[in-house]
């Protein structure tokens, strides 16, 4: 057998034993791991995060393992790690939102130095393919959430048709370019400090407005995607505004600072009680608060003009400006909120600094 | 399914009550919960969307089986 005939045979024996995703994995070999593990002063049976429920934990060493076979770079590693520091933080987790029916996907954004030092994308297609350490990042979070913690699709993942998200969602924000405060500053971070935070969320949605130029106008474009029916699982939620530049940079223009967008976009995140009802949406069922068809024994109905509110506070809404600003392109995802997981603390977010060797 | 095993295990009667289409997952945690085989009543999917008689029915199909899981539980392995 030749060397290239014993790679290809060495990837086919890591399908055979049920380790990928379903594309390559890169075998891990023991002393590739310890290149890994070489890069973090943490012990290599630390745990990182834990599933109780599950009986199941992920060390540094599982970690690594699944990190070398994503294919990340050895120096890669700490930000894996801060990655899984940020999930355990964030909470859906634990108490099996990974395993939903619901399907979402951990959303990772860095931000800081280490996105230049390590060559994470920031700007055009940055929810695209292309660049190894976004994609091998986020696969190195779904390879261990199958491989360490066993939530596989048909079995444990209950997932009714996932998301992409779940092969891999890590951007970097576009600092350079946002008129904005980075998301980590809003955590009490320095500029100076790289930081990777994480928010489960269920797909994105594109928002396409390259014409306009008044800002109430892009606002009200924006919200028309955080309000659409099919995305209202609970009472409210959460969502992220995966700003444009160009659209960052018109809002800015206008004397609109971050808070004021998302003061904004909270203030046009209502419908009418109307538009619910006619979807099927207009009743909460309690106490996870899912949103359902209304029934006589909700009370009298409402004025069906009466507003809705689909966000509870102005905070629930992060913005991360991000993308290329050669056209006036965003994205909105939505996240499910505390209702359906009571774990869920918020955004979760770990400095890397602390996993470097 | 975790919660019925795991009050089982503490000497609680408990039986979980599944659809079919969730089958496979219930197995699977029960072999993470230590507890491969463990028995659970099986009804119709779906269930949220069934209006008061169906949920009549599905009550109906549930409760023979939650009776004799409750009266003869499974063995732990």
């Amino acid at each position: 057998m030749s060397e290239l005939e014993a790679a290809q045979a060495a990837m086919e024996a890591c399908y055979e034993a049920g380790w990928s995703d379903g594309l390559p994995v890169l075998p891990p070999w023991p002393s590739r791991v310890e290149a890994f593990l070489a890069t973090t002063s943490a012990p290599r049976e630390a745990v990182v995060l834990s599933l109780d429920h599950l009986g199941r934990a992920v060390t540094v060493e599982l970690a690594a393992v699944n990190a070398a076979m994503a294919g990340c770079k050895p120096e890669y590693f700490p930000v894996v790690l801060a990655a899984l520091e940020a999930l355990e933080a964030e909470g859906v987790a634990r108490v099996g939102g990974w395993q939903s029916t619901t399907g979402g996907a951990p959303l990772l954004v860095v931000n800081g130095p280490v996105r230049q030092q390590l060559g994470f994308n920031a700007s055009g297609n940055v929810l695209g393919p292309g660049f190894r350490a976004n994609a091998t990042v986020g696969r190195a979070i779904r390879l261990t959430i199958l491989n360490a913690l066993g939530i596989r699709p048909h079995d444990l993942d209950q997932s009714t048709q996932g998301t992409a998200a779940k092969w891999t969602l890590c951007v970097a924000e576009n600092e350079e370019e946002s008129p904005f405060e980075p998301l980590h500053a809003e955590w009490g971070c320095a500029a100076s400090t790289s930081v990777v935070s994480a928010l489960h969320i269920r797909s994105v949605d594109f928002v396409d407005n390259r014409q306009v130029s008044r800002p109430e106008q892009l606002l009200q474009d924006l919200a028309g995607t955080l309000v659409r029916t099919g995305a209202q699982v609970t009472a409210q939620g959460w969502a992220v505004i995966l700003l444009g530049p160009e659209h960052a940079q018109l809002l800015a223009h206008h004397g609109y600072r971050k808070a004021d967008v998302r003061q904004a976009l909270w203030e046009k995140a209502a419908v009418s009680h109307q538009t619910l009802a006619r979807a099927g949406k207009d009743g909460v069922e309690q106490p996870l608060q899912w949103r359902r068809p209304g029934r006589p024994q909700d009370g009298p109905p409402s004025d069906p003009l009466s507003v809705i509110r689909l966000v509870a506070r102005p905070e629930h809404l992060a913005i991360v400006v991000t993308g290329a600003g050669t056209a006036g392109v965003s994205a909105v995802a939505h996240a499910l909120g505390p209702s359906l997981n009571p774990g869920f603390q918020g955004w979760g977010w770990a400095a890397v600094s602390k996993w470097v060797r | 399914m975790a919660d019925a095993i795991q009050l089982e295990k503490r000497g609680i009667p408990a039986a979980a009550i599944c659809t079919n289409a969730l089958r496979a997952s219930a197995d699977a945690m029960a072999k993470v919960q230590g507890f491969p085989g463990f028995r659970y009543a099986v009804i119709e999917h779906p269930v949220s969307n069934l209006g008061v008689e169906e949920l009549r029915a599905r009550a109906q199909q549930a409760l023979p089986q939650v009776l004799e899981i409750l009266l003869a539980p499974s063995r732990e392995p």
